[in-house]
C-alpha cells in the first residue's frame, strides 16, 4: 500500500544526493536530506490522521465526535507521552534530546495504536488503522535514520511488549476505554504538530554541506 | 468543565456497559463519589450527546440520580450508545456504553470451492440483511465426516466480508461437514451443516497462453488456441472449455459451449474487418473420476484479434472449418497432400492456396454483381 510508496520515495530521494555517488540507499546518507524527508512524513501523517481520527471518532459515537468535546483527563497512569512542553525547555533541547523525545514518543504511540487495531470493530476502521500504523512505523524508522546519520545512539528498549504497552493498566470499563482512545488520538495529533516544528528547527541547524564533511571525515 | 485529575473516578454508573434487547427498558443510576461536593440535583444525563428530559430522572439519594429509558432502539454505533452522567457545568463524571440489538440469525447460503484441490474457500450470507446493531463475529468450522475433530478456519475476508480460506491439510475422498457460527453479545446462531467432497467443488486457473489468430485470408473466421491449466496436469480429468467472444464496441458476449477436451477452436460466421475480444475458461470435469462437473475457472484475460476485411453473419465453433468442410474440399486436401509427396517443385500447391482462390472467387463475384 501507501507505506511502501513512502519507503520507496524516501529511498529514491536519499539515493539522489549528488555529492556522494558511491553510496547506495542506506541510513548513512545525508542527514540534511533525511531531516527534510522526516519533516515531510510528519506532515503526511498529520493529513492521514485527520481522516483516521474522523472515522474513529464517528465509530465511538457522540459526544466523542463533537468538535467541542473536552473530557476530563483522569489520572490513570500517564500512558501516552505528552507532547506538551515548556517553551524554554523545548527551545533549549539539544539535537540529540529533541530527536530522542520524538523517537520514544512515536514508538510508544505506535504500540498503543497497534493494540487498538486488534480490538476495533469494523473492517474499514481496521484497514485504516493498519495503513496508519505502517506509515507511523515509517516515521519511527526515519527518525532513527536521522539519529544514526548524525551519530546519535537510538534510545534504548523496544516499543513495549506485544501484549500491551508498559505501565498502563487496561481501562476498567468500555466508556473509559473510549476516553483513552480519544486522548490517544489527541496526543498523536499534538505530537505531529510539534514534530513539524522540531524538524524545522533541526533542518536549520543541520544543512547538507556540514553532513558531507562529517561523512568524509569518517572515511566515506 | 472539570479538568482536574482526581485519583478516583468522580462518579459510578450502574449498570456499567450492559447488553440489551431492542425494545427493552433500562433504569440507570449515577452515584457521585464521596470525595466530590456534588449533589443529585447538580447532575444531568445525556445519551449519544443528547440531553435526556428531566422528567425521566429520579433522585434515589443525596448523591444518586437515576434515569429511565424506555423502548430502546438498536445502538447508534457498534461501539455502544454513550450514556453519560454530567455535572451542572457540563463536565463528564462517568459514562456507560449501552449495547442494544438482536441476537444473530443463522448464516445461510454457504458455498465453497477448491483451487486445484489444494485449498478451500467458503463464503456465506448473514441471516438478516447484514444490518446489525451489534458487532457480529463469524466462525467457519469444518470436520471430516466420520472423524471427531472440529477445525476452525483462520483466514477471513479473503473473498468478501463473509468468507474464509482454508489453505492446507485438506483430505480428499472423504466428505467434509462445514458450518458457520455467528455470535454477538446477545447470543449465537449456527448455520445448517453443508456436506461436500473437495473433488466435487474443484476449480482451476483460467487456460494460459490464449492466442487468437486469423485463418489465412478468411474474413469470417478466427482461430483460438490455448494451453490447459498447468496446475492440474498431473490429475486425471477431462477439461471442458467455454469460449466467449464479442466485437470490440459491444458488451454482448457470444458463448461457445460445446468445446470439449480440445485446446483449439475455430470461430466462424464472424464479421469481416472487425476487432474481436476472446476469453476462455476451464472446468475440471470428472476429476479423479468424479461424475460431477467442477466449478468454472475465471475467464482468461481478453485476447484481441481482427478478421480481415469483407462481409457475412451467424456464429459457432468449428474444429475443421465449417461449411468449408465439403466433400470436394476434403478430396482436394488429400490430392494436394499426395502432390506434395510425389510431385517435386509443386510445393506451394496446398489447401491454403485453394482457400485463397475461394476468397478471390467471392471478391470477383461481388465486383461482377456490383457493376
Amino acid at each position: 500500500g501507501d507505506s511502501w510508496g513512502i519507503f520507496t520515495f524516501l529511498c529514491a530521494a536519499l539515493c539522489n544526493l549528488p555529492a556522494l555517488p558511491a553510496l547506495n540507499c542506506s541510513e548513512e546518507l545525508g542527514a540534511g536530506q533525511s531531516i527534510q524527508q522526516t519533516y515531510d512524513l510528519t506532515r503526511y501523517l498529520e493529513h492521514q490522521l485527520r481522516t483516521l481520527a474522523g472515522t474513529y471518532l464517528n465509530y465511538l459515537g457522540p459526544p466523542f465526535n463533537e468538535p467541542d468535546f473536552n473530557p476530563p483527563r483522569l489520572a490513570r497512569a500517564e500512558r501516552v507521552p505528552s507532547a506538551t512542553v515548556d517553551l524554554d525547555l523545548w527551545r533549549g533541547l539539544t539535537d540529540n534530546a529533541r530527536l530522542a523525545a520524538n523517537y520514544r514518543a512515536y514508538s510508544r504511540l505506535l504500540c498503543y495504536l497497534r493494540v487498538l487495531d486488534g480490538q476495533v470493530g469494523t473492517a474499514e476502521l481496521r484497514h485504516r488503522l493498519a495503513h496508519f500504523c505502517a506509515s507511523l512505523q515509517g516515521l519511527v524508522l526515519s527518525i532513527g535514520g536521522v539519529m544514526s546519520s548524525l551519530g546519535y545512539p537510538l534510545p534504548a528498549g523496544p516499543a513495549g511488549p506485544p501484549a500491551g504497552p508498559p505501565g498502563a493498566p487496561p481501562a476498567p470499563n468500555d466508556f473509559l476505554k473510549k476516553m483513552d482512545d480519544f486522548w490517544l488520538l489527541k496526543e498523536l495529533q499534538t505530537w505531529l504538530w510539534r514534530s513539524a516544528k522540531d524538524f524545522n528547527r533541526l533542518k536549520k541547524k543541520v544543512p547538507p554541506a556540514v553532513v558531507t564533511l562529517r561523512l568524509e571525515a569518517r572515511g566515506f | 468543565p472539570l479538568s482536574v485529575s482526581p485519583a478516583a473516578a468522580p462518579a459510578v454508573i450502574s449498570p456499567q456497559d450492559p447488553t440489551l434487547l431492542i425494545g427493552s427498558s433500562l433504569v440507570a443510576t449515577c452515584t457521585v463519589s464521596p470525595d466530590f461536593p456534588l449533589k443529585a440535583e447538580d447532575l444531568y444525563w445525556t445519551l449519544n450527546g443528547r440531553r435526556l428530559p428531566a422528567a425521566s430522572y429520579s433522585t434515589l439519594g443525596p448523591s444518586t440520580l437515576s434515569v429511565a429509558l424506555a423502548r430502546l432502539n438498536g445502538s447508534r454505533q457498534q461501539s455502544g450508545d454513550n450514556l453519560v452522567c454530567h455535572s451542572r457545568d457540563g463536565g463528564i463524571l462517568a459514562g456507560s456504553c449501552l449495547y442494544v440489538g438482536l441476537p444473530p440469525e443463522k448464516p445461510v447460503n454457504i458455498t465453497c470451492w477448491s483451487k486445484n484441490m489444494k485449498d478451500l474457500t467458503c463464503k456465506w450470507a448473514p441471516g438478516t440483511e447484514g444490518e446489525t446493531f451489534l458487532h457480529t463475529n463469524y466462525t467457519l468450522k469444518y470436520k471430516l465426516r466420520w472423524y471427531g475433530r472440529d477445525n476452525t478456519c483462520q483466514e477471513y475476508h479473503t473473498a468478501g466480508p463473509y468468507s474464509c480460506h482454508i489453505p492446507k491439510d485438506l483430505a480428499l475422498f472423504t466428505p467434509y461437514e462445514i458450518w458457520v457460527e455467528a455470535s454477538n453479545r446477545l447470543g449465537v446462531a449456527v448455520s445448517d451443516v453443508v456436506m461436500l467432497d473437495i473433488l466435487d467443488v474443484v476449480t482451476t486457473d483460467p487456460p494460459s497462453d490464449v492466442h487468437v489468430s486469423r485463418v489465412g485470408d478468411l474474413e469470417d473466421q478466427l482461430s483460438v488456441r490455448w494451453s490447459s491449466p498447468p496446475a492440474l496436469k498431473d490429475f486425471l480429468f477431462q477439461a471442458k472449455y467455454q469460449i466467449q467472444y464479442r466485437v470490440e464496441d459491444s458488451s454482448e458476449w457470444k458463448v461457445v459451449d460445446d468445446v470439449g477436451n480440445q485446446t483449439s477452436c475455430r470461430l466462424a460466421g464472424l464479421r469481416p474487418g472487425t476487432v474481436y475480444f476472446v476469453q476462455v475458461r476451464c472446468n475440471p470435469f470428472g476429476i479423479y473420476g468424479s461424475k460431477k462437473a467442477g466449478i468454472w475457472s475465471d475467464w482468461s484475460n481478453p485476447t484481441a484479434a481482427s478478421t480481415p476485411r469483407s462481409e457475412r453473419g451467424a456464429g459457432g465453433c468449428d474444429p475443421k472449418g465449417g461449411e468449408q468442410n465439403t466433400t470436394l474440399r476434403r478430396e482436394l486436401k488429400q490430392f494436394f497432400g499426395w502432390v506434395k509427396k510425389h510431385a517435386y517443385g509443386c510445393s506451394n500447391l496446398g489447401i491454403k492456396l485453394y482457400d485463397q482462390w475461394r476468397v478471390w472467387l467471392q471478391k470477383s463475384h461481388k465486383t461482377r454483381n456490383q457493376v
